[in-house]
């Protein structure tokens, strides 16, 4: 059998590289970054929502399973740069320092997740220009590594705020969908603050709270276990104040019907997810539909969410939309199921 | 490709039933409604929502508050573009005549909210329609909110403009900006003096400034006359309407008079010349 093409190297990537090679059925893994893991190993995820599980504790098994055998072959800093449909799967072109140039493959998966939103694209908050203000998934990173220190002089902040939905939900920046883990992983975020040093306050800014499922307990405990505060309305405009040291956030209180502005050591930006630009090569090099949105599109989401519609193509995780990690690892497996039918038969 | 596009609409408008005409308003413990004013509240929310400027300008609300924040009069005022989005887009017929009374006039029309609004929501526009509605049906709160602007309104509709470089000066506008607390006193006693001050008549002072043409002013009031908005004037003040045909009238007769003088002057230089009407 050739190998089944997995493109991307995230969890759900992994997961379907991990379900293949379970299956024994042999694997050609493609990433282009240096290393495997997506997102949550490029940005060093700290605790995973909801739960509080460390990332490691779900990326390390998964990587293991992938590196631990020999049906999987790993190609790092590498891309697909063109497809060509056979009578049963494909040929398509490798680009990579280790090898380049046509493979055959008997089908193929993209799992080429989603890319952060660029958060200076909303310039009223002035993110890349006011060092306090940080963007969530560099963020984790620092209570990760317990760097919880003020950009500006080093000190432990005092105060600080969450921002939801910022490059979701919005049409100024194109992006009308909801990201679906902003607010659990802000949410989160509080918590671990507020564990670690319980001397901080954190306030949350929101429209809507979406910590849907069973996910609502993240919501309820950051209340009234941790103190987490939580504020109705947006912050539409950040200044800095004290020479760069402190932030002043404007915005409304929604409940309250009153404009306010409110000083803080830190303000943390939820930032959204939109289609990797690797999902949107794939769509063009695989001649497959992308939504509106950009993000690919399965031909029935409901019945076969993970079906691109095109014979032996399939789709899995944040390719298809905003997702959370176990979502993701789900689709992989059904993926490399459907994958490994398709290439068998 | 725009993903605006795909967002789901409004449906349109539609006609407005029964059950949306105003209740009894003592029954909502709201101030009670005469019921003149209560059959123009609901005629002002049928014309309201089968405008279709109501089915673009307003799309939708997530209550997020983005507009409020950039809003200049929310600063100030018991104002908020959020709010006079939800009357336009969910009140009823009394809540859309309440938020059109007083409120409506504390927008500067800067359409920071505008560019603000993650749903893409004209707020500012729509705030316009309803002050071109409250004017059209000549409510009492708007005449008297706007009774101070007369002389701005007049100036406006019959020179062309109000602004003159040199009116622009502190000297005029002691009450106003950062010191004014500390002054205070000093402007108290003439603060009526100080209004007067704004030029009343900017032919005098525009010495050093735009002056309108004559011909240009009265292009302007003709448009007046002909896209409807001197009638709605008429509603809301008949005598200064009236004043304001006079002024017109009499400049009219006087730009008609140096014309017929200019083509003379012409004609007797180069004959007979070919005549306009405008
Ligand atoms: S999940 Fe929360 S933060 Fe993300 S877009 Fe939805 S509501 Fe906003
Ligand atoms: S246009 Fe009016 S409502 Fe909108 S921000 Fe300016 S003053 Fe406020
Ligand atoms: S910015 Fe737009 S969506 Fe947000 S509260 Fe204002 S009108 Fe509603």
């Amino acid at each position: 059998m050739n190998p089944v093409l997995v493109l991307g190297g995230g969890p759900a990537g992994l997961s379907a590289a991990a379900e293949l090679a379970a299956l024994g059925a042999p694997v050609l893994l493609v990433e282009k970054a240096e290393y495997l893991g997506g997102n949550p190993k490029r940005w060093h995820y700290s605790l995973l929502a909801p739960d509080l599980t460390p990332a490691e504790e779900v990326m390390g098994p998964l990587l293991r399973r992938v590196e631990d055998t020999d049906l999987i072959e790993r190609r790092l800093r590498s891309t697909v740069t063109r497809a060509e449909p056979r009578d049963r799967g494909f040929r398509v072109e490798l680009s990579g320092p280790e090898s380049s140039g046509w493979r055959e493959v008997s089908s193929v998966i993209l799992a080429t997740g989603f890319d952060h939103f660029d958060s200076r694209r909303k310039y009223e908050y002035g993110y890349g220009r006011y060092p306090a203000l940080i963007d969530f998934k560099e963020f984790e990173g620092m209570i990760h590594d317990d760097r919880l220190t003020r950009p500006s002089d080093g000190a432990l902040p005092k105060r600080i705020a969450w921002l939801l939905c910022v490059g979701s939900r919005d049409v100024q920046v194109g992006n009308p969908w909801c990201c679906r883990m902003g607010c659990a992983v802000s949410i989160k975020q509080a918590v671990e603050v507020r564990q670690k040093h319980p001397e901080i306050d954190a306030y949350v800014y929101y429209m809507d709270i979406r910590t849907y499922g069973l996910w609502e307990d993240l919501y309820w405990k950051s209340m009234n276990q941790y103190g987490v505060k939580f504020v109705r309305g947006r912050i539409g405009q950040i200044t800095q104040a004290e020479g760069g040291k402190r932030l002043v956030a404007t915005g409304e209180d929604t409940l309250l019907s009153r404009p306010t502005e409110v000083p803080f050591d830190m303000i943390v930006l939820a930032s959204g997810m939109e289609p990797g630009t690797g999902t949107k090569d794939a769509a063009q090099i695989f001649g497959l539909h992308v939504g509106p949105e950009g993000f690919l599109t399965p031909k029935l989401s409901d019945l076969n969410p993970v079906d691109s519609g095109r014979p032996g193509i399939f789709l899995a995780g944040a390719a298809t939309g905003p997702k959370a990690i176990p979502d993701s690892v789900t689709e992989g497996m059904g993926a490399a199921l459907r994958a490994y039918k398709y290439a068998r038969d | 490709m725009s993903v605006v596009a795909h967002l789901p609409r409004r449906a349109p408008a539609v006609s407005v039933a029964a059950e949306a005409l105003p209740p009894e308003l003592e029954l909502t413990g709201r101030r009670a409604m005469s019921p003149e004013d209560r059959r123009t509240a609901a005629t002002i929310f049928q014309e309201f929502r089968a405008d279709p400027r109501h089915h673009e300008f307003v799309l939708g609300c997530l209550n997020c508050g983005e507009c409020t924040t950039g809003c200049p009069a929310a600063r100030f005022y018991d104002f908020s573009p959020r709010e006079m989005l939800q009357i336009a887009a969910v009140g009823d017929a009394t809540t859309l005549w309440d938020g059109m009374q007083e409120k409506i006039w504390a927008c500067c029309q800067c359409y920071t909210c505008n560019m603000r609004c993650r749903f893409g929501n004209d707020i500012a526009g729509i705030i316009s329609v309803m002050r071109e509605l409250s004017v059209r049906h000549g409510l009492e709160s708007t005449r008297k909110v706007l009774a101070p602007f007369n002389r701005s309104l007049t100036l406006l509709m019959t020179v062309g403009t109000q602004v003159a470089s040199d009116m622009i000066q502190p000297d005029f506008f002691k009450d106003w900006g950062p010191f004014a607390a500390a002054g205070e006193k000093a402007w108290a006693a003439d603060a009526e003096l100080l209004r007067r001050a704004i030029p009343i008549d900017v032919l005098q002072t525009t010495t050093s400034s735009w002056e309108v043409s004559v011909q240009t002013s009265l292009e302007l009031f003709r448009i007046y006359e002909e896209t409807g908005v001197l009638d709605m004037l008429r509603g809301l003040d008949p005598d200064l309407t009236e004043m304001l045909i006079d002024i017109i009238d009499e400049r009219r007769e006087e730009f008609e008079e140096a014309r017929g003088r200019y083509r003379a002057e012409i004609e007797k230089m180069r004959g007979p010349v070919a005549t306009f009407t405008g």
